[in-house]
């Protein structure tokens, strides 16, 4: 009969926070990265032009339409031989996640960007507002506004998504949980106090998912 | 930058390339059995009236939402042969754990659209005289499965995706097989970019499938 030892995962203890130190720098590094590129990819697949709605189409349906691990080691063993540089696992990582949070944010701010109604941009026209303030002043609040929820849900994918970066050899939280689990052969308790970490942090989140969208919902109600 | 293309080596492999697409194809398709049903059953289980059984449900399904879906099939391929003491082939472990990452996701798709089925026909049903059972079979399967066509699709193809992960466990599924070519033929760049290029040919078409289905909705719904 087995017999668990949770307690052998204290001793870890420095290990895994390190290790979640890294998760949530990496996560929070390519939210802030991500929805800059995800809100220009959708006003720039909303554009005029169609040179940059082609580009912008293909980007992101690429980047939706691919696993993040191809995408991953695409970009930790391709980019590299490509640009001719070497760059450190956080640089590859950060450039990786961020792509994919920009395809992904994307979509979430197209959708918002379209309820945003004609005629306030008639009325922006009317005013004489350049379009850069049109941009940052009027569609960017209401955007953002909207967006709010389903970004939120975004910023929760990626986290769990950044668990991926351990299969290219980052320290991450699940990168330290599998060398624990491997060295001290107690897969069952470490990998489950892992998941446990995981599970803390993202399901208050996606209960702010509700709570916000419910709040917003009211909101534009008004 | 000086680096001499050579797609040809990719499809000298063409073979090993091939079963992996095979590997994961069926990956796909036996999650998503496992999905569409479980997923359904759970729904169910999660709107009982009973607290003993939506606990447990509720709690299945959020775990499985909110944690990395590369720690559940980390866990499953170390603990469930130690737990259970069982020991299945590596890739019916990989449909079971891709399944009840399928099932909970779309647990959740189905619960909104059978909330969504109108008070008044199930009390038509009960007027009817249909018992309970009847009243799931007759009136909420059908018009629940329909609604949430689009989101089942979405994560469907998300779970093709998704399978890519077996990989790192060493299932020999597509992206097993990209990363042993990779590292024998030294040509990262060429077979990342086209195993990246299968799997968006496979996904491309479905979302554009989803994206007509959802269209038309609005259109009917308008």
């Amino acid at each position: 009969m087995m017999s668990f030892n949770f307690a052998i995962v204290l001793k870890f203890q420095e290990a895994l926070l390190l290790g979640l130190w890294t998760t949530l720098k990496l996560t929070l590094i390519c939210i802030v990265l991500g929805c800059v590129l995800g809100f220009l990819l959708a006003l720039a697949r909303a554009s005029k032009s169609a040179i940059l709605r082609g580009v912008s189409g293909v980007y992101v349906e690429f980047f939706r339409g691919t696993p993040v691990l191809v995408q991953l080691f695409w970009i930790f063993f391709c980019l590299p031989l490509i640009l001719g540089v070497e760059l450190s696992n956080m640089a590859s990582g950060i450039i990786a996640l961020t792509l994919y949070m920009g395809a992904i944010s994307s979509e979430t701010f197209r959708a918002s960007l379209k309820s945003v109604g004609r005629e306030q941009l008639d009325a922006c026209v009317a005013l004489g507002l350049s379009p850069w303030v049109r941009t940052t002043s009027v569609v960017l609040p209401q955007a953002v506004l909207r967006a709010a929820p389903t970004l939120l849900s975004n910023c929760v994918s990626l986290f769990k998504e950044s668990a991926l970066v351990s299969a290219v050899g980052m320290a991450d939280l699940m990168f330290v949980g599998q060398n624990i689990s491997n060295n001290t052969a107690r897969p069952v308790e470490v990998l489950t106090v892992v998941a446990l970490i995981y599970f803390v942090i993202a399901f208050p989140l996606t209960r702010a998912v509700t709570v916000v969208e419910q709040r917003i919902l009211k909101r534009l109600a008004v | 930058m000086n680096y001499s293309f050579d797609f040809a080596s990719v499809f000298r492999n063409f073979g090993p390339l091939w079963d992996g697409l095979l590997v994961t194809i069926q990956l796909t398709i036996a999650a998503n059995a496992i999905g569409l049903t479980l997923g359904f059953l759970l729904a169910l289980l999660v709107m009982s009236r009973w607290a003993v059984i939506r606990l447990p449900v509720t709690l299945f399904i959020e775990f499985f939402r909110c944690t990395p879906a590369i720690i559940q099939i980390v866990w499953f391929f170390y603990c469930v042969p130690i737990l259970f003491n069982v020991f299945l082939g590596s890739v019916t472990m990989g449909i079971m754990a891709l399944g009840l990452n399928l099932a909970a996701f779309n647990a959740e798709a189905y619960r909104a659209s059978i909330q969504a089925v109108p008070r008044e026909q199930l009390d038509a049903g009960i007027a009817l005289g249909l018992n309970p059972f009847q009243r799931i079979l007759y009136i909420v399967l059908p018009t629940a499965v329909r609604n949430s066509i689009p989101v089942l699709l979405t994560n469907g193809i998300g779970i093709f995706q998704q399978s890519a992960l077996v990989a790192i466990v060493a299932v020999q599924d597509l992206m097993y097989q990209g990363k042993t070519l990779a590292t024998q033929t030294y040509r990262p760049i060429e077979t990342f970019t086209i195993i990246a290029l299968v799997y968006f040919a496979v996904s491309f078409p479905v979302s554009q499938v989803v994206g007509y289905l959802e269209r038309r909705r609005e259109a009917m719904a308008s």
